[in-house]
């Protein structure tokens, strides 16, 4: 069963994104921020991010940039799931190491299209 | 469910023929909820009070456009981008590379038959232009034909909705073809300019639309009914000249009738027009009755 750390600052998209990705097979963990993210990389790095843009303490890029240059860090398959749409915004998530992008709001399919498009399902 | 049924039951089965009549399509038995949730929309922009006036007068007064937009309501499909990832790779690494030697220094003219909301057709755009390095003196041309429909239209304007565009498109494409445009997103001029959207009755005769080097028609077939599947399957296959390809669904086959193409072995749904004398099916097609072609008021 591969593993997702979802990072999100809001409780319910935390829980309706675990509810799908364990319909899809994953085993989750939560952070609500970059900083706790980054900390649960350290202990055990996962298969794959769901990743939220704006947070407190520490957002969504920063963390990335974080992540991508920490032992181990270009492991993980990162998704950003965030509300940002713009055409910049998406173009910066994936120049900074993102393997997709999922635009808020999203339902289980779409989930299912982008985790399957980087090659987790 | 238990408000589903707005429609007096006989209304259903008629609603039924009657897709099956236009379009050749045999709707399942579980088509109530497809006729309510449908056309309660198509009732609301026909600015009708509600589904079963619209339905009412329908059948009344045999109104022809109203008849088309409700059987092309009950025709759209789910579509999404790059469905079939295999049958794409198929199509780019194998079937291309085949057709651009055949029709060298010929344009490559391809057809999506039901094209629906436009999904296949821009993905198809967008491999060619990502390719295009590969194949530099070989020029596409790419037609979408359907019912007229909401979703064709959409597709003429390349106008995808924020949910549209994130089923099967990677995030990557989306930023490179597609602009945002209020809540949708539109596809860029460069793209729009390399494909064509046509109005077309899918069981009307393809003899004036020319000559098609590869023929998309993919997860379709089995929607129509046995006699419908002939129809088109007599029209489109003269439409590909010998060499060229139909690319059905990954899933689905021409059965033993194979109108005179071959197997691609080993490549999912793809067949090749044969270099033989006329199959009779083909013959059969052309002393048959003429194809309708009636559909527009």
């Amino acid at each position: 069963m591969k593993t997702c750390l979802i990072v999100d600052d809001s409780k319910m998209i935390r829980r309706v994104a675990g509810r799908i990705l364990k319909d899809l097979n994953f085993t989750t963990s939560e952070a609500e921020n970059g900083k706790e993210a980054l900390a649960k990389c350290r202990d055990e790095m996962p298969d794959a991010i769901l990743l939220d843009w704006n947070m407190p303490i520490m957002d969504g890029l920063a963390f990335l940039k974080a992540l991508r240059a920490s032992a181990g860090g270009m492991n993980p398959i990162v998704v950003f799931c965030t509300a940002e749409r713009s055409v910049e915004r998406i173009c910066e998530a994936l120049d900074a190491g993102a393997n997709e992008y999922v635009m808020k709001p999203f339902d289980s399919d779409i989930i299912a299209s982008k985790f399957s498009e980087v090659g987790l399902m | 469910m238990s408000n589903v049924r707005s429609l007096k039951p006989g209304y259903y089965e008629a609603l039924r023929r009657l897709t099956l009549e236009l379009a050749g399509v045999k709707l399942g038995a579980d088509s109530e909820f497809l006729v309510e949730t449908r056309l309660a929309a198509v009732a609301r922009q026909e600015g009708y009070d509600d589904l079963p006036s619209m339905v009412g007068e329908l059948f009344s007064e045999g109104k022809t456009r109203l008849a088309v937009n409700v059987v092309a309501a009950l025709l759209e499909r789910d579509m999404r981008f790059f469905d079939d990832k295999a049958g794409f790779d198929t199509l780019i690494n194998d079937v291309l590379p085949l057709l651009c030697e055949s029709f060298k220094g010929q344009p490559i003219n391809i057809l999506c038959y039901g094209c629906g909301s436009g999904q296949d057709v821009y993905s198809l755009a967008m491999t060619l232009a990502d390719i295009s390095q590969k194949h530099p003196s070989t020029r596409f041309n790419i037609v979408g034909l359907d019912y007229p429909s909401r979703g064709l239209s959409r597709a003429m304007e390349g106008r995808f909705t924020h949910f549209e565009v994130q089923r099967g498109l990677p995030a990557r494409q989306l930023v490179k073809y597609f602009n945002r445009d209020g809540e949708d997103w539109l596809v860029n001029d460069a793209l729009r300019e390399r494909v064509s959207f046509q109005e077309f009755h899918l069981l009307s005769s393809l003899k004036d639309q020319g000559k098609f080097e590869l023929v998309m028609f993919r997860n379709s077939l089995a929607r129509y009914a046995a006699s419908s599947q002939m129809r088109i399957l007599r029209s489109l296959v003269p439409a590909i000249p010998v060499d060229g390809y139909l690319m059905l669904g990954s899933e689905e086959t021409l059965g033993e009738l194979n109108f005179g193409m071959d197997w691609l072995e080993g490549a999912g749904g793809f067949y090749k027009r044969r270099a033989t004398r006329k199959h009779p099916d083909m013959i059969v097609a052309e002393i048959a009755e003429p194809l309708r072609t009636d559909f527009h008021e």
